[in-house]
């Protein structure tokens, strides 16, 4: 073989391997969650409980502020938060107290857990219970001329219950997720459709 | 790292030439591959539905002629880019070309593979398949740490609901948005350097292309496993150019990963600042004196950085100064030309390719200038004949300090002195000239290969020079078959021996040199002989 022909035989060679390289880093195996198990998700978003608190300034508070910020009453608003308590099979696996989001905690609160579980059937029991007390309705969170009962009966339906609750066995095929949301219009907690029902 | 890819440069040049060398034509190979993504990419938006990515990509990647392998292509011109783009920055940083004047090529390039990252990413959740599908979600995991968002993306992809479109639309216009956005960044990567090679020569480009569809044809991509959002994502196959991040990724909390993030993006941003050298030991800046400068505008069309501009002399009517840009010509006013080179410091490099440039040797770094390379090499010589039994050389080799196979500070090289130069571009022919005409048998210039020089354009400037009568030119009076230019990288020691050997068989066929009295080497060393 000649030396140009040896020349040649490699200059291919490091072409192929270059593609051949390319093509395999391309396309390398990988599994993001290796294991043989399934997934309870608890995945949802609520409004909340909004509760106020008010209090008159004083004198001395008042005139602190600039002349065009001189509110006599001012109110701080939040979201009250949950207590998510999960239980798989009797064993508590989790139990959080969820905030709500935004700085203030005046945005709606979300729950978003995954929990590794083995595959086959288990009793699953979540609950989702309002902690603390709600304030009274402040008068600018009614329109102009509108009645409070009617207001408060609104808000009340609009919002979520105290105390949400599911309870029932799940079957898990491995590596299978099932989600717990929460339904918004039947205001309850139940298991995605695709997940089959208890 | 220097070493290593010195020897990588070598085993390519000596197995595809240096023309060809594709490891010295990475950053334009980035730009060839980008074109390359943007013609494919316009080809497969056709036959992408929103409302069904998965299942249209399946059907594209169902036509064997029409789809598989332009998709394919797409695929693994975007793995190229990638490869190509790390492999210019490497080089960019190992060659200490990352600092000054090139702090803003080095942090637009970041921003470039950044971009190219960015739309690969989105350019995998497109296809919602199951890679595409943790990158989506692992994304929207790492960006509901930040308080930017005031629900959390995670919550689309748990499956309470179908995706919205809305989310691939996004996605769609972010893959195609980003890449748009390219063109300003490169503008900007290359608006400090003068002619830009945007390209690699055409036989590499097209013979790049070409494997790349070969390999597609080859190699076809197949279709991972579509997204489900009720199932753990399992065995697939990922890009490791755009998933490599995912396994660190998913193993640490997203505030860590954030945090890797930002330490990484800030040691890469401050190579330019850790990579410069002490300011003792920093090249100064080319400096023109003015009494010297005709206006020629030489240094200022040469310049590789677009550091010179011409300015109206001070002291001319009109002139004053910086300011004036200087055009073509210059008017004579009182004998002196009525612009002048004025050097950028803040430009400069100091590649010194502009004292190659002036013929009235009034342009160029202190200490390396024409008049002072003639200074030099007079003294070099003399030294030279201080050594026992030590005559008028044969042949003399000129070699560039960052490659000429690493010889440059050896002093001597198979016999023959070495004269070491910063770069080839800075040789000012007459260095050539008076060694011809002093008496030395024949004149090696041995610079880095064209692509890899670290000046930009030294080799092929001097080759002008020397051939082809561009100022500041050889004059016609040498003989240009003592003079012989060569190109090696430092790790091609063989490539100067073999170039050195046929100039030296040269120079035995066209015989003895006359010398020419007022340089006369044989003198000077008779002279430092007697001194002695």
């Amino acid at each position: 073989m000649t030396g140009r022909a040896v020349r040649l035989a490699l200059a291919g060679a490091v072409v192929l391997g270059s593609c051949a390289a390319l093509a395999a880093l391309s396309l390398v195996p990988y599994t993001a969650e290796p294991g043989d198990r399934a997934v309870v998700r608890l995945a949802w978003r609520t409004r909340g409980e909004r509760v106020r608190a008010c209090r008159r300034l004083t004198a001395d508070e008042l005139a602190r502020l600039p002349q065009h910020m001189r509110q006599e009453e001012v109110c701080e608003r939040r979201i009250l938060p949950y207590r998510l308590r999960v239980d798989v099979d009797g064993a508590r696996v989790v139990d959080d107290l969820v905030r709500a989001g935004g700085a203030r905690e005046d945005r709606p609160l979300f729950v978003f857990r995954d929990l590794a579980v083995t595959p086959g059937t288990h009793h699953l029991q979540v609950t989702f219970e309002r902690e603390g007390t709600l304030g009274a309705p402040g008068p600018e969170e009614r329109e102009e001329g509108e009645d409070v009962d009617a207001t408060e009966a609104g808000r009340r339906a609009r919002e979520t219950p105290a105390r949400l609750e599911l309870d029932g066995p799940v079957v898990l095929v491995s590596r299978q997720i099932v989600l717990v949301t929460y339904d918004d219009e039947r205001r309850r907690l139940l298991l995605a459709p695709s997940a089959g029902a208890p | 790292m220097r070493r290593f890819l010195a020897r990588a440069d070598a085993l390519m040049n000596g197995l595809y030439g240096w023309r060809y060398n594709p490891l010295y034509h990475s950053g334009a190979l980035v730009i060839a591959l980008l074109v390359v993504l943007l013609v494919t990419g316009i080809y497969l938006l056709f036959f992408y539905r929103l409302g069904a990515p998965y299942a249209s990509v399946a059907a594209l990647t169902a036509q064997p002629w029409s789809g598989r392998w332009i998709r394919g292509l797409h695929r693994y011109a975007s793995d190229a880019a990638v490869v190509a783009a790390l492999v210019h920055a490497l080089r960019v940083y190992a060659q200490g070309r990352s600092w000054g004047p090139r702090t803003l090529a080095w942090v637009t390039g970041l921003i470039l593979l950044f971009v190219v990252f960015v739309s690969g990413w989105t350019g995998y959740v497109m296809v919602w398949d199951v890679q595409g599908q943790v990158l989506a979600t692992e994304g929207a995991r790492l960006f509901d740490v930040l308080p930017i968002f005031s629900e959390p993306i995670s919550r689309a992809f748990v499956g309470e609901r179908p995706i919205p479109g809305a989310f691939f639309f996004l996605n769609l216009f972010a893959h195609i948005a980003f890449p748009i956005g390219l063109g300003l960044v490169v503008w900007l990567h290359v608006s400090r350097v003068a002619r830009p090679g945007l390209l690699p020569p055409r036989p590499l480009m097209w013979g790049i292309i070409g494997l790349l569809c070969l390999l597609a044809v080859a190699w076809p991509v197949p279709m991972g496993p579509a997204a489900d959002l009720f199932r753990l994502p399992g065995r697939a196959p990922y890009d490791i150019f755009y998933s490599f991040w995912l396994p660190l990724a998913r193993a640490l909390p997203a505030g860590v990963t954030w945090g890797l993030f930002a330490v990484v993006t800030l040691v890469l941003v401050l190579v330019p600042r850790w990579t410069r050298p002490a300011a003792e030991r920093r090249p100064p800046p080319s400096v023109v004196d003015e009494d010297l400068c005709s206006g020629c505008e030489q240094c200022y069309l040469d310049c590789p950085y677009e550091a010179i501009a011409m300015i109206a002399r001070p002291g001319e009517p009109g002139g004053g100064g910086v300011g004036g840009v200087g055009g073509a010509g210059g008017a004579e006013a009182g004998g002196r030309s009525a612009l002048v080179a004025h050097v950028n410091p803040e430009a400069c490099v100091s590649c010194g390719i502009c004292a190659g440039s002036c013929a009235p040797m009034g342009v160029g770094p202190p200490g390396r200038t024409g008049r002072e390379q003639l200074v030099a090499v007079r003294a070099f010589v003399a030294a030279w004949c201080l050594r026992p039994g030590a005559g008028v050389p044969d042949a003399v080799v000129i070699a560039c300090d960052r490659g000429a196979g690493g010889i440059a500070q050896s002093g001597e090289f198979a016999g023959a002195p070495v004269w070491p130069i910063t770069c080839a571009g800075n040789l000012h022919t007459s260095v050539i000239e008076l060694l011809i005409r002093a008496g030395v048998g024949g004149v090696l210039v041995v610079s880095c290969p064209p692509r890899d020089c670290w000046s930009r354009e030294g080799p092929k400037w001097l080759e002008q020079r020397v051939y082809h009568d561009r100022e500041a030119e050889l004059q016609p009076r040498v003989d240009r078959r003592r003079v012989r230019l060569a190109h090696a990288g430092v790790a091609e020691r063989p490539v100067v021996a073999d170039a050195l050997r046929r100039l030296r068989e040269e120079v035995a066929r066209l015989g003895v040199t006359v010398r020419e009295g007022d340089a006369d080497l044989q003198r000077e060393c008779d002279t430092e002989e007697a001194a002695r």
